[in-house]
């Protein structure tokens, strides 16, 4: 059976992009232009995922909203937010309400169907494999990577990173001690507009992630003007 | 020159105390008012004197009679002045109680010489009704009357002689007896025998001997003179006691062939009975006839003594005044200030005044009296049928008035000179008020927006609360800048919103791009999809660059600090350039030890990052790029130089700004955000940025100084180190 995804999104023509896009890689989607829309359809049927804008017609928080509400009837469910609205505040409070990956626009449509894809796969994994003693996982030292489920830990403590995150500290520890430059990193975050600035501020996050979990934490060394380097402690 | 072109008129309080030079107006008014008043003054006491000497030359209007007891001509007379006596005689033969002035006034009689025999000297005087004499009298050999003798002739005696009021002859022989009194006794025709036994007790006197001359005192009475007062006296000397014949006479009659009387001249006795009750104080009232002989007087002009004897500081003001009145006269009236300069004149102001009124005319004069004194000269002519017969004088003293106005005038001044300075002060003080809280406005206003004139508040503090003009204009310029920054917000929120609009129908393009290529693969190949895609994706970084430079400060807010070794930073960061631009030199010259500062350590890279890339594009490719930490103080400075076209001087101040590029038109990649965000980081780890050119010319110097982190180390105490030598030098 197809997997539903749930596209909110008051554009029309970015609307029937991102449907016809998806609808192609196989998903069955629906597609809703405003939240009393997307919320009335999610009575009927709750989607296997969705992608939010978060500005809807003159409510500018009606993606959280929806966001929050979704997260209320399905814990587990992903959700992506798609938006031009990329500053730093809007990502933490989208992040912080559970959602799954904050993509900017203009977004990448292969992009877009790939990360679809592996939120699917990584809840699928999540649902049916028990968190611990993964035998997907790759480990670097206190290091614990499952790629299936885009799970981190360190020491064993969970680490919760976003998609892009996870990706760019994939990346980053695939050769560890060797250092990784920006552009290699810009690639792993998948988006076709991303700046060192950007690269710093992901970088900036999971360190602040890792430190949360140890005070100690230093494996991620900054490399200036070039880039970073995963280094064992 | 310069001075006119720097002039651009006079400071507040340079108008303001100009403009309280106005209120000189006041002492030159105080000052007009005073001498108007004055005139005032001594006009009102003119008039009121006028007055008084109308009021009693009514008195003797039509009262000719009271005139005509003199005769008019008074040199067909030997006159007899009795002079009027301010205090009672004691008949004793001293003349000590009469008025000392009196003394030299006797009249001498007999030869020419007033020493021989028989010779004599009388003094006149009159009080209370009575006629006093005082007579010296050379006599060798005195004769005394015999009481056994009826006669009184045969003996040293007086003959008095006079006319009395009922036109008779009147005879009195005072006789010298053994006593020292003298009476008078009333004589028959022949001046030998008494007419009546008795003497006549209201003629009394008394003799004595002294340094061989006879002194005789005696009184008699007016009364029975009349108003007319023909007298005479004469002096009967009898040598030898033995045959008692008067050898010798002396007489005050005159000559013989003339009338056979004397005139006592008195003060027209009821002239003076009519003013004695008019005197008032402070003033002499004078009546005089048409012949100018004062017929009556009463009243004397009042002195008042000035007791300067302790000056105190008042009176020092007053006398320094006094000195400089002429010339406050002169500046205030326009005249010259002359204090009555009557002393020329050949006719006396008393004497133009008399003339003045017989002819007729009344008439008031200022007059001087005395050494200071001023008088005010009243006379008023006395008039019968058409006719002037005299004139009544009424003099009164002004000093009364003059000290008046001095004090008034010395009051004006001081009170002038006090409220002048006080408002001046107080001018002063409000100007300086007013300067100082236009100034503090000025400087807050000023300070409102910065160098690079972005606007640093949206108000005002100052003044805002003030109710007057100074107070309207803080809140129109606060107004002004909340506008002001109203549009700047707008100005400031237009890169973020030209983004979040442009992005969307950008997304719409970039995914119906992708869509196209997906569903046509032929067009996929397509080069024109591919410039379409590249077409996008420059416009999404030209929106994505300039929102994040407008976006720059508020994203910096949220930057942590940490404590960085900005040497070993910038090893690292030099080291992965030659890494990045393989085909560049860089030359590091770090501090040779640690220099740590307080850093967002990711922010100082994309500083770096912009320096460097402005670097590499302006460099000559050949040639090395110098980057160096210098320490100095709590300071430590990163110069990035290389060489290549140097900054024209026009731009020196502004390649830091917003949107400023100086790499002409080929260079489509930049918008002169570079080295604006460089400043923007640098401000916001409290330093600063420059560019200069090398000293050689030959290349530019960016230098970024930044405070270190407060530790503590020693420091190299020293100077900035003079970077563009160094540089250059390198």
């Amino acid at each position: 059976m197809a997997k539903t995804i749930a596209i909110v999104e008051d554009d029309p023509d970015q609307r029937s992009n991102y449907k016809d896009a998806i609808t192609k890689k196989g998903y069955e989607v629906k597609a809703y232009g405003s939240r009393e829309e997307a919320l009335a359809g999610f009575d009927e049927q709750l989607p296997d995922l969705a992608i939010l804008d978060i500005i809807l017609g003159e409510e500018v928080d009606a993606g959280f909203q929806i966001c929050r509400d979704l997260l209320a009837r399905s814990p587990n469910l992903p959700v992506i937010f798609l938006t031009e609205r990329i500053d730093e505040i809007d990502k933490i409070s989208g992040l912080r309400l559970g959602a799954w990956d904050y993509l900017p626009k203009p977004i990448s449509l292969d992009y877009l169907a790939e990360r679809i894809s592996s939120l699917l796969r990584i809840n699928e994994a999540r649902d049916q494999e028990p968190q611990s003693d993964n035998p997907s996982a790759k480990l670097i030292g206190d290091l614990s990577l499952d790629q299936e489920a885009l799970l981190a830990s360190w020491k064993g403590e969970r680490i919760d990173l976003s998609g892009t995150e996870f990706r760019m500290l994939a990346k980053l520890v695939r050769m560890p001690g060797h250092a990784v430059s920006y552009e290699t990193l810009m690639n792993a975050t998948m988006q076709s507009l991303v700046t060192n600035n950007t690269i710093n501020t992901h970088m900036r996050n999971i360190r602040k992630k890792f430190e949360k979990t140890d005070a100690e934490f230093s494996c991620i060394k900054s490399e200036y003007g070039y880039g970073y380097r995963w280094s064992q402690q | 020159m310069k001075f006119f072109s720097n002039f651009r008129g006079p400071r507040l309080g340079t108008k303001l105390a100009l403009l309280g030079m106005a209120l000189l107006i006041v002492p030159w008014f105080s000052y007009r008012q005073l001498v108007e008043m004055e005139r005032l003054l001594i006009q009102g006491q003119s008039q009121a004197q006028l007055l008084t000497a109308e009021g009693i030359s009514t008195l003797f209007n039509g009262r000719a009679d009271l005139f005509n007891d003199l005769p008019i001509d008074l040199d067909d007379f030997e006159p007899l002045f009795a002079h009027p006596l301010s205090g009672p005689i004691r008949l004793d033969g001293n003349a000590d109680d009469w008025d000392a002035d009196l003394l030299d006034d006797y009249l001498s009689f007999g030869s020419d010489t007033g020493t021989a025999d028989g010779d004599f000297k009388i003094l006149l005087g009159e009080r209370a009704g009575q006629l006093y004499a005082h007579l010296r009298i050379v006599d060798d050999n005195l004769v005394l009357r015999d009481p056994d003798y009826l006669r009184l002739d045969n003996a040293d005696h007086i003959r008095l002689k006079f006319i009395k009021a009922d036109a008779e002859d009147g005879r009195y022989t005072l006789v010298l007896q053994e006593s020292s009194e003298l009476s008078g006794f009333s004589m028959n025709e022949q001046w030998r025998y008494a007419e009546t036994g008795a003497a006549d007790n209201r003629v009394q006197g008394f003799v004595k001997q002294e340094n061989g001359e006879v002194l005789i005192e005696f009184r008699f009475p007016l009364e029975p003179l009349g108003s007319r007062r023909y007298f005479g006296l004469s002096w009967f000397d009898v040598d030898d006691p033995v045959n008692r014949e008067i050898v010798n006479s002396t007489q005050t009659l005159p000559k013989a062939g003339q009338s056979a009387f004397n005139l006592v001249v008195l003060r027209t006795p009821e002239v003076r009975n009519i003013i004695r009750g008019l005197g008032y104080s402070g003033a002499r009232i004078m009546v005089i006839d048409d012949q100018r002989r004062v017929r009556a007087e009463t009243g004397a002009i009042q002195v008042n003594q000035a007791p300067d004897s302790d000056p105190r500081i008042f009176q020092r003001i007053a006398r320094t005044f006094e000195s400089i009145r002429p010339w406050i006269h002169a500046l205030v009236i326009g005249e010259t200030y002359n204090e009555l300069d009557y002393g020329d004149s050949e006719e006396s102001e008393a004497d133009r005044a008399i003339s003045s009124s017989l002819s007729g005319a009344p008439i008031a004069l200022r007059s001087r009296f005395g050494e200071k004194g001023e008088i005010i000269l009243a006379a008023h002519p006395i008039v019968t049928e058409d006719e002037v017969i005299g004139t009544v004088v009424v003099e009164q003293n002004i000093n009364d008035i003059l000290a008046f106005q001095r004090t008034a005038l010395e009051q004006v001044i001081l009170l002038s000179v006090l409220s002048l300075f006080a408002v001046f002060i107080a001018l002063l003080a409000f100007a300086g008020r007013l300067a100082w809280r236009i100034r503090g406005l000025r400087r807050e206003a000023s300070a409102a927006i910065d160098t690079y004139g972005r606007l640093r508040t949206n108000e005002l503090t100052q003044e805002m609360y003030a109710g007057d003009e100074i107070g309207d204009l803080a809140r129109s310029v606060s107004n002004m800048l909340s506008r002001l920054h109203r549009h700047n917000t707008f100005l400031e929120s237009m890169p973020r919103t030209l983004r979040h609009e442009i992005n969307n129908p950008l997304n719409t393009l970039s995914t119906s791009l992708q869509n196209l290529a997906q569903e046509y693969p032929d067009v996929a190949e397509s080069k024109y999809l591919e410039s379409a895609k590249r077409g996008v994706n420059r416009i999404g970084s030209i929106v994505q660059n300039l929102a994040d430079a407008a976006n720059l400060e508020d994203s910096l807010e949220a930057e942590e600090l940490e404590l960085i070794d900005l040497n070993e930073l910038i090893d690292n960061y030099v080291a992965n350039c030659k890494l990045v631009h393989k085909q560049r030199k860089f030359v590091y010259r770090g501090a040779g030890r640690p220099a740590f500062a307080m850093v967002s350590d990711f922010r100082i890279e994309q500083l770096l990052d912009k320096i460097i890339d402005n670097a590499i594009d302006f460099s000559r490719a050949d040639s090395p790029i110098r980057v160096q930490l210098d320490v100095f103080g709590d300071q430590l400075q990163i110069t990035v130089a290389n060489r290549g076209p140097v900054l024209p001087s026009a731009v020196e101040k502004s390649v830091f700004d917003s949107m400023v590029s100086h790499r002409g038109q080929q260079n489509r990649l930049h918008f002169g955000l570079g080295l604006y965000v460089v400043r923007i980081i640098a401000e916001y780890h409290g330093g600063f940025v420059r560019a200069l050119n090398l000293a050689d010319g030959s290349g530019v110097a960016v230098m970024v100084q930044l405070p270190l982190a407060l530790m503590d180390e020693e420091e190299d105490s020293g100077k900035p180190p003079i970077i563009s030598e160094r540089v250059s030098a390198g």
